[in-house]
């Protein structure tokens, strides 16, 4: 990891599709800034993405990658930085990614606090495949699959996250860029799972969540004063469906990553030439 | 056969029914002898009728026969299930005291042995099987000390106490046949030799196998019969620096596999057919991204739930196809629990050469099935391990395009590209589901596209011509009627070569461990007059992949009840098969 790794170092050459405005654009920049920032290089940087238009940014970064199936990024993160822990690790996806198909495995990488970061790109709509309800969207919302809205309330996925055990919640938004990225960086360093849950509008499809919504209604939590060590006042925050916040919301200091929780410290990927020296205690063993 | 005796215990799940049998196998195979066991049991925890059965001899056996000398009876019904197979020199051990009255077939031998009060007097009701097994030792001759080993290996971890008690109440059950019976009519004496052997089923052989092939990342979720892979390698990987995830559900299990493939990790998950179908999403991307993943399937009964702890060999249709679009995939299947060993590290070779999933299928035949083995059957030094165009700092450049970035999925005369772990400089590279370029990326060129579909079925030609996709032989080789197998069932049809020796009928079995890519059989099957495909299924999976490699018809042999082939009932079948007119062209 050198010092001179500039943000750009982690952009690739292909042109991003995403429609002119998106929030996406704004999300990515704050990633790769964050990476670049927090000393990792594209050598030593794993990106899984799962399906969406979220899921499109593993071809426009440069690192190790992969774009998975719908939904199952955090599983695969989950492998990678358990094989190796000397690889940085970041997970990225969407509202229909990450708490529709994905929601299971949501609560589990959670719960487990596997040592990376996971950005979710929150624009509480289906973009890709051209505006349906998303499990974010208001319950009045109306697309082309809810006429009349959802008429269920949406999933808090901050408190989804609270409930599970979360080290780590934070929220943010695309277009104020130097706290996304802040909020970023501090996602990356946090030892455990690192979740970001970012406002990232879609100019196509949503006419209600967005940009001039969240700069009207967005309340910064840090410079409230709020104290992401008190979880009690992180629970109050979250739970607050009357307000739009970003900042971190709650940050547990103690957290201990999965991998140390069970012992695992090696690059699981260098291996003798052949079977281990000791291996003929296997066959013993069922004598 | 005259030598083999044929011991089973049963009562209902949660008597401890699998625990005693493991005793006395492990005892068995300890004074020297080969032991093949069998397991009835059914999806519960406690209740229904379940038991564990120990054919053993010195000589080798690799399968169960319809006889039963000694059993152990905790129920009626263990009586019931048994009936057929009980003989005029059966012995029945059973506790007169329980409330239940044993209906015993007279010309079987009824040794009511009060288990139940003897353990107490031992220090616990809950002996009462360890005393049925002293109680056995005397029937059979079987000397005890034996018997003290294993249950100083079953009971060591549990302080002296414990096994000292186990001790006491075996040798109290041994003294009580002692004193109230006379069964030297019975004839049994069980011989010992001075031979070591390790006893093991399938399951753990593929975790042990994984294991020794530098598997260092498991990820699994429970399912009957494939468990026991993830509980071997829980407890031991760690020993060798690896992990095993139980994950939230298959498509998490699978999915973190492919992340710590992708990682640069030797990775495997193994799961039974619901689990395949859950995990086939994911087994495409893989094969797009081009990933060494090894996935176990340990088939069970099917379709959906079926029956989850019955023998079948019908996922072989699913392995091979299964999957939306085309996916090159390799596919073995081990013959033996030996080969449950071996297939697993070829697995990952395979893997990594290829860049492919590769899948393992056994069965629960196999899986459930303890069986004595030479140790140097598993001599690790015979584990090779190629892990294929990986490459390293160095070696990058040659793979770089004219701007610098790694050609991940570049494509090459054999199909293989390169492959870079994390951490590589200048291999950093994205891949994806999508059909992609060389770089990963995603294309719909028309021209790239055919030129990564071709490449990816190009390294399957390649291994076609570079490996070895033999099959095993056994039997005449020059025989007129060939019978053709796979899977589990080559144990019974080696025995089941005996019976048909006695009937002047001669037989060349092919035993085939490859099922994608596999060994071309048209020659052989053209040599032949007649040829058989045995499976444990009802459509005849592999008798239809036969038939269209060597474009001939062939006929089938199978079973579809739940329960495995036994070898003379495969004679008796083999024997009318080829009375039968060969099907219609």
């Amino acid at each position: 990891m050198s010092s001179d790794v500039r943000f750009t170092d982690f952009k690739s050459d292909k042109q991003p599709t995403w429609c002119p405005g998106c929030g996406d654009f704004g999300t990515m920049n704050g990633m790769m800034k964050g990476l670049a920032e927090t000393g990792n290089d594209p050598d030593n940087t794993f990106v899984v993405a799962g399906i969406g238009c979220s899921g499109k940014i593993g071809t426009y970064m440069h690192s190790y990658a992969l774009h998975g199936v719908h939904g199952r990024a955090l599983p695969v993160g989950t492998g990678v930085k358990m094989a190796r822990p000397d690889i940085e690790v970041m997970v990225a996806g969407g509202d229909g990614d990450g708490y529709s198909i994905g929601a299971g495995h949501f609560v589990h990488a959670v719960r487990r606090n596997v040592d990376m970061s996971y950005v979710v790109m929150d624009n509480r709509i289906y973009g890709l495949t051209k505006g349906q309800a998303s499990p974010t969207s208001r319950s009045d919302f109306e697309t082309s699959t809810t006429p009349e809205g959802p008429k269920q309330p949406p999933v808090n996925p901050l408190a989804l996250a609270l409930a599970s055990g979360a080290s780590f919640i934070a929220q943010s938004f695309a277009s104020d860029a130097l706290r996304h990225q802040e909020i970023i960086e501090e996602a990356i360093e946090h030892d455990g799972f690192g979740f970001v849950n970012v406002f990232s509008p879609c100019v196509t499809f949503n006419d209600v969540d967005t940009y001039d919504y969240f700069r009207d209604s967005l309340v910064d939590l840090q410079e409230e004063g709020h104290d992401p060590n008190d979880y009690e006042a992180a629970k109050e925050v979250i739970l607050d469906s009357d307000k739009e916040y970003q900042g971190v919301m709650y940050q547990d200091d103690e957290s201990v990553p999965y991998h140390e929780q069970h012992g695992v410290t090696e690059d699981m990927s260098e291996i003798p030439d052949g079977a281990p020296e000791d291996a003929m205690d296997l066959v013993r063993e069922f004598y | 056969m005259a030598e083999d005796l044929n011991w089973a215990v049963g009562g209902e799940a949660g008597d401890g029914i699998d625990s005693t049998g493991k005793i006395f196998a492990q005892a068995l195979s300890r004074a020297g002898r080969h032991v093949f066991t069998s397991k009835d049991f059914a999806s519960r925890i406690r209740g229904g009728y379940t038991a564990y059965k120990i054919r053993t001899s010195v000589e080798d056996v690799q399968s169960v026969v319809d006889r039963l000398d000694i059993l152990v009876a905790l129920t009626q019904r263990t009586i019931d299930e048994n009936l057929d197979e009980l003989h005029d020199g059966s012995a029945v051990i059973y506790d007169g005291e329980r409330s239940w009255e044993a209906e015993i077939p007279d010309e079987v031998e009824a040794v009511d042995v009060p288990l139940k009060s003897i353990a107490e007097d031992a220090g616990g009701a809950i002996m009462r099987n360890i005393v049925a097994l002293g109680a056995a030792c005397e029937i059979t001759g079987f000397d005890v000390e034996y018997l003290d080993e294993a249950l100083e290996k079953r009971f060591g971890g549990k302080g002296s106490k414990i096994v000292e008690n186990n001790k006491e109440a075996a040798r109290l059950g041994q003294e009580y046949v002692q004193e109230h019976y006379d069964l030297d009519h019975l004839g049994y004496n069980v011989e010992t030799t001075d031979n070591d052997y390790v006893l093991l089923n399938g399951d753990e052989a593929i975790g042990m196998g994984a294991i020794a092939a530098g598997c260092r990342f498991y990820a699994g979720y429970p399912i009957t019969p494939a468990t026991n892979v993830m509980e071997y390698l829980t407890g031991r990987i760690e020993d060798y620096g690896g992990h095993v995830v139980q994950a939230e559900d298959e498509l998490s299990a699978i999915n973190m596999a492919l992340g710590g493939a992708r990682a640069g990790a030797r990775s495997m998950t193994a799961t039974s057919g619901p689990g395949i179908d859950l995990m086939t999403e994911t087994f495409g991307l893989i094969a797009t991204s081009e990933t060494p993943l090894v996935i176990v399937d340990v088939m069970r009964s099917g379709p959906s739930t079926g029956m989850p702890t019955k023998q079948e060999q019908g996922d072989l249709n699913m392995t091979l196809y299964g999957g939306h679009g085309e996916i090159p995939r390799f596919v073995v299947a081990p013959t033996t629990i030996a080969e449950c060993f071996w297939k697993t590290v070829e697995a990952f070779n395979y893997a990594e050469k290829y860049q492919t999933p590769v899948y393992v299928v056994s069965d629960l035949a196999l899986a459930v099935t303890e069986q004595t083995f030479e140790p140097d059957v598993f001599d690790m030094d015979d584990v090779e391990i190629d892990r294929g165009k990986l490459v390293d700092d160095d070696e990058v450049d040659e793979w770089l395009d004219a701007q610098g970035r790694f050609r991940a999925h570049a494509v090459t005369d054999d199909g293989i590209s390169p492959r870079a772990k994390p951490g590589t400089v200048d291999g950093a590279h994205m891949s994806t589901g999508l059909e992609h370029d060389e770089l990963g990326r995603r294309t719909e060129e028309e021209d790239e596209r055919v030129q990564q579909v071709d490449k990816r079925y190009r390294k399957v030609e390649t291994a076609q011509n570079e490996e070895d996709w033999d099959y095993r032989e056994f039997g005449d080789e020059d025989a007129d009627n060939l019978v053709i197998s796979w899977g589990s069932n080559e144990g019974a049809l080696i025995e089941a070569l005996d019976y048909l020796e006695d009937d002047g009928v001669d037989v060349r079995v092919i035993s085939v461990p490859y099922i994608f890519p596999r060994p071309d059989l048209s020659d052989e099957i053209e040599a032949a007059e007649e040829t058989i495909v045995v499976e444990c299924n009802a459509t005849g999976q592999f008798a239809d992949v036969i038939e269209h490699d060597a474009l001939t018809r062939v006929k089938r042999i199978n079973k579809y009840t739940g329960v495995r082939f036994k070898a003379d009932e495969l004679a008796e079948q083999i024997v009318d098969q080829l009375s039968e007119e060969v099907p219609a062209q």
